[in-house]
């Protein structure tokens, strides 16, 4: 054993210790192996599985990944499905988490009117449910009864108007923005609060220095709030791999037009529970989860050995 | 280098006043302390100098220019911080460079400034390091160094040393001494330590609840205060005051009595009988003897020895406490009655509305 941490440690009976050790740390091992840990290796080991007509499953080693991934019929809808959700990925991070930093860094000016009642505003419709935001939205973009096109209209950019939802080149765009405009919130309220957290002080001197509040956010502020941007973009990464809800309420889980907005989630979904004339299949199913799995895991070890090792926390 | 003028300066926040019609002058090259109760309103002073907070009234002119208007870096100031405020992403020479970058000052100017800054505050071989590897008085040289390469008019600190320990306070204390010799700048530095106040200043500006009480040489301050609280305020521990009346006048000399202290004889041609007033004495002019200008008993509650002096605490007549300053190895006893008696130009005698009373105590 290593170091006893403490010498009240140290000088306990072996079994106290144990009875010690299990009180704080049991709970947590037990709901975290039960919810987490548990459904993780139960998806991997039942994606080496397939059953037949029967429902008789059987062993298949890695077989339902080379289907995955080599038979056109299952690759052509998983590659376009993670097309689709890397365009998704590269809209939140260019649009949602520079409009949260901008925003946050607005509410964190000096001398802003009404802060507490943008801040809510602003992060309403992340409380909103899922459902109602991608009902409304598709009621907003309506060509027959939408208000958008009458908005349009009205400050003379009626020849603008599109049916965005409905046209394979735009549906998936709209739909990222759509969620942008749910989720903005997040980053805004991550991003002011670790602004709030810069001493004042510091800022004092940046303007004794000569600078304006413009050069004071992107020299001073955004500097020192770089490791919460970077948590926010983590956290932007794994929320949109795993994202499903806002495109299954606004375009079912076809995904349609065309599947031009099928991502991941999406997929995963026909491919487990079935939709429409397609069966369900939980073994293919599970391969899907497990290769999302990775995909996200993947993800993360980039970013914790490339990005996270050279980002510095400051301490004021 | 500059003169720095400051007029009829308000500051309300709402219906709360900060400052309360301010007015000072500074001379060129002169060092100001502003010393004064926590609260009192000297950082705001300082900040509204530096242009940080505006004013709710009046003027500020800094080497004659009027500056209302202007911001912070158009002030010809440069400010130390309490919390050193250095910037943590950027290592010293950065620290220093920085602001100089946003004023046009060209880069071989800037390296000039900076190798000389780190020069006289022996900041060179540290010039690479980011302030997190810097201890607490070495951050804080960085930050007078920051200040110093801006070469401004006025040099702005709050209460610079007060993140020190003990010793270093002391040292650095010196060194910004030094600095002033050095570079014969205009500073207005904001404490609410009295030694700090003492020894550095030119001038002292005591300050109470947003006004200006007293400005003055320091030594000035300690002997002729100009009311009660200046009187209470500079001095360690603090004056004692016992409350006096006129008791009669005779020739020019009025006779004043007190529950607490042996009839005492001024001249004071403002007085009259009936008169309310305030005497103090400070404990170290408190010697003990049999009788004096000032003559006092008190029986002693509690002796505090601290090598070079002792404060002894005596319980009066009245039943209040006052403190003697004992010198020597020889103290009191507890439970010794005393008898105190101080010079006359150590009595101060103030007058019911708390001013100084111009005497000549015999
Ligand atoms: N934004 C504000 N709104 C209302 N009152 C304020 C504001 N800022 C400062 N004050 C008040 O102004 C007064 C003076 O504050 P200031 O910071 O100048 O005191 P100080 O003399 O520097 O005290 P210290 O020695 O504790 O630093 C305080 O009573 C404070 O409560
Ligand atoms: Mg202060």
């Amino acid at each position: 054993m290593a170091e006893p941490v403490s010498h009240v440690t140290a000088q306990m009976p072996r079994a106290k210790l144990a009875g010690l050790l299990l009180f704080f740390l049991g709970p947590a091992v037990v709901i975290y192996t039960l919810f987490s840990i548990y459904p993780l290796v139960a998806t991997m080991a039942l994606s080496t599985y397939t059953s037949d007509t029967s429902g008789a499953r059987s062993f298949v080693g890695l077989a339902n990944f080379q289907t995955l991934l080599g038979d056109a019929l299952w690759s052509k809808p998983f590659w376009n499905a993670l097309g689709n959700n890397l365009i998704f990925f590269v809209v939140h991070m260019c649009v949602q988490n520079p409009v949260g930093i901008a925003l946050a860094g607005l509410l964190s000016l000096p001398g802003v009117r009404l802060k507490g009642f943008y801040r809510t505003v602003m992060f309403l419709p992340t409380m909103l449910s899922v459902v109602i935001v991608g009902f409304s939205w598709n009621l907003i973009l309506s060509p027959l009864w939408g208000v958008a096109s009458g908005a349009l209209k009205a400050v003379g950019l009626g020849s603008l108007f599109a049916p965005w939802l409905g046209l394979e080149s735009s549906a998936l765009v709209t739909l990222s923005l759509i969620s942008v405009w749910q989720f903005v919130g997040i980053p805004m309220m991550l991003i002011y609060a670790a602004l709030l957290n810069i001493p004042e002080e510091l800022i004092d001197a940046a303007r004794v220095d000569g600078l304006g509040q413009f050069r004071i956010f992107f020299h001073i502020k955004l500097p020192l709030v770089l490791p919460t941007i970077s948590l926010v973009s983590v956290l932007t990464f794994v929320a949109n791999f795993n994202a499903f809800d806002l495109i299954y309420s606004v375009k079912g889980a076809l995904a349609g037009p065309n599947f031009a907005t099928d991502i991941l989630g999406t997929f995963f979904y026909r491919t487990f529970f079935g939709n429409q004339l397609q069966l369900g299949n939980p073994t293919m199913g599970a391969a899907v989860a497990t290769v999302m799995f990775f995909i996200i895991l993947l993800g993360l070890c980039l970013y914790l050995f490339l990005v996270q090792r050279r980002i510095r926390r400051y301490a004021f | 280098m500059a003169n720095l003028s400051i007029e009829h300066l308000n500051k309300r926040y709402g219906a709360t006043t900060v400052l309360n019609d301010v007015n000072l002058s500074i001379e060129d090259g002169e060092f100001v302390v502003l010393v004064g109760p926590s609260g009192c309103g000297k950082s705001t002073l300082l900040r509204m100098i530096a242009g940080l907070d505006g004013a709710s009234g009046g003027d500020i002119h800094i080497a004659g220019k009027l500056v209302n208007t202007l911001a912070p870096a158009e002030r010809g100031i440069a400010m130390v911080f309490q919390s050193y405020a250095l910037y943590p992403h950027m290592n010293v020479r950065k620290n220093m460079t920085f602001g100089l970058k946003f004023t046009g000052v060209p880069p071989t100017e800037r390296e000039r400034r900076v190798t000389e800054a780190a020069r006289m505050l022996r900041l060179e071989e540290l010039l690479e390091r980011y302030p997190r590897d810097l201890s607490g008085g070495q951050r804080q040289r960085v930050a007078i160094g920051r200040a110093i390469v801006r070469e401004p008019e006025v040099f702005l600190f709050d209460e610079p040393l007060s993140n020190l320990d003990a010793a270093l306070r002391v040292s650095t204390r010196v060194e910004i001494a030094n600095l002033h010799r050095l570079l014969k700048s205009t500073i207005v530095y904001v404490t609410h330590d009295q030694v700090e106040a003492m020894t550095l200043a030119d001038r002292i500006v005591v300050m109470n609840k947003g006004c200006i009480e007293q400005v003055g040489k320091p030594l000035d301050l300690y002997y002729e205060p100009a009311n009660l609280f200046v009187a209470g305020f500079i001095g360690s521990p603090a004056m004692n005051f016992f409350e006096a009346e006129v008791e009669g006048i005779e020739g020019g000399r009025a006779r004043v009595t007190g529950a607490a202290f042996r009839t005492l004889d001024i001249s004071a041609a403002s007085l009259k009988v009936g008169d309310r007033l305030t005497v103090g004495v400070r404990p170290e002019h408190l010697v003990r003897g049999e009788a004096g200008a000032f003559t006092a008993e008190g029986i002693v509650e509690l002796v505090e020895r601290l090598g070079e002096a002792s404060f002894a605490y005596l319980r009066r007549v009245d039943g209040k406490m006052f403190v003697a300053e004992v010198r020597g190895r020889q103290t009191p006893a507890p439970g010794e009655t005393v008898t105190l008696v101080a010079a006359s130009p150590d009595v101060h005698v103030f007058d019911a509305s708390g001013l100084r009373v111009a005497t000549e105590t015999r």
